[in-house]
């Protein structure tokens, strides 16, 4: 490990080294999804799992991702038209038998 | 850290078959509910493939019509809402070909072209100390469930919505707007849970780059 490198200050104060097999952010944004999916490798996730105790940076990501599928959700318009007349008249006339 | 939930799961709902036989017997209550709930996702479908609101809704109630005469013929070989997507499709089809309008779904779509979900300008290059980690990190944002809910937020995110690609504007619709899950989404559009997934993650994240930059700016 190259000791020269400044702090990587989303990481937190602990011993971090980056190896071949480590996530990097940049890696990490393009997995967000297929995290939230349950969709990633077990060996991927706990690359990522442990990537997300280290970088705080990646939890913000994380938490903003989150906060616009919670905002999408709030644009959902439960409101619905009335069936026209003769979708309501053919579904009538099932009635009976018919 | 777990994540959280993407989506709230759909309502339950009565089963396939209480809800033909309900249909069959013209249950009104029954067909009002089953049409209020699915109106929205319907009209966001048909409205990919045909040119306005106005014509989407048209092709909605002629799909009730299709699905109301053609409910006895049902035989409960797919699931009801998979073959009431088919004649919605097929209906929205028939409009599109009358509009000669190209269908955009069934298309190759560049805009699905493979894009990063963040500006690679955003991490730090090779000879920098941490290669691939974040170099203009993302900051938090402050009380994001209320400035989210804003008109103003909202607005930008319908705006940005509105310029995704065709795929990711549906199924972004269908998964975070509409609820839907993965199975039925795939299931209804005969994508791969992979294919799904990537096209989910692309609109989802090219969002989160629109909202943060309104909320950067309005922290400056």
């Amino acid at each position: 490990m190259d000791n020269s490198r400044p702090p990587h200050n989303g990481h937190q104060d602990r011993e971090f080294s980056v190896t071949a097999d480590e996530v990097t952010c940049q890696q990490f944004v393009e997995m967000v999804t297929d995290y939230f999916e349950g969709a990633l490798e077990p060996h991927t996730l706990s690359q990522v799992e442990e990537h997300l105790v280290m970088c705080d940076w990646c939890v913000t990501y994380v938490e903003q991702m989150q906060a616009t599928i919670a905002s999408l959700r709030e644009l959902s318009e439960p409101t619905a038209p009335e069936p026209t007349d003769s979708v309501l008249a053919a579904l009538r006339a099932k009635r009976g038998g018919t | 850290m777990q994540p959280e939930p993407a989506t709230a799961p759909a309502r339950p709902a009565a089963s396939d078959e209480q809800t033909v036989a309900a249909l069959r017997a013209g249950d009104e209550r029954t067909f009002r509910d089953l049409f209020a709930r699915s109106y929205p996702m319907m009209k966001r479908v048909a409205r990919t493939y045909v040119a306005s609101d106005a014509v989407a809704e048209e092709v909605v109630q002629e799909t009730w019509m299709a699905v109301v005469a053609g409910i006895e013929r049902f035989e409960g070989r797919s699931a009801l809402g998979t073959w009431m997507f088919s004649i919605l499709t097929n209906q929205a089809k028939t409009h599109s070909a009358r509009e000669k309008r190209a269908v955009p779904f069934s298309s190759v779509a560049p805009g699905d072209a493979e894009e990063p979900s963040v500006d690679p300008d955003r991490f730090q290059t090779d000879d920098e100390a941490w290669p691939g980690h974040w170099a203009t990190p993302p900051r938090p944002w402050q009380k994001p469930e209320r400035r989210l809910l804003s008109l103003e937020a909202r607005e930008r995110l319908k705006a940005a919505l509105a310029q995704l690609p065709e795929r990711q504007r549906l199924i972004v619709a269908l998964r975070d707007i509409e609820g839907r899950s993965a199975e039925e989404v795939c299931q209804l559009l005969g994508l791969s849970q992979e294919n799904q997934r990537v096209l989910l993650h692309r609109g989802r994240s090219r969002l989160r780059a629109v909202l943060e930059e309104y909320l950067d700016a309005a922290d400056t």
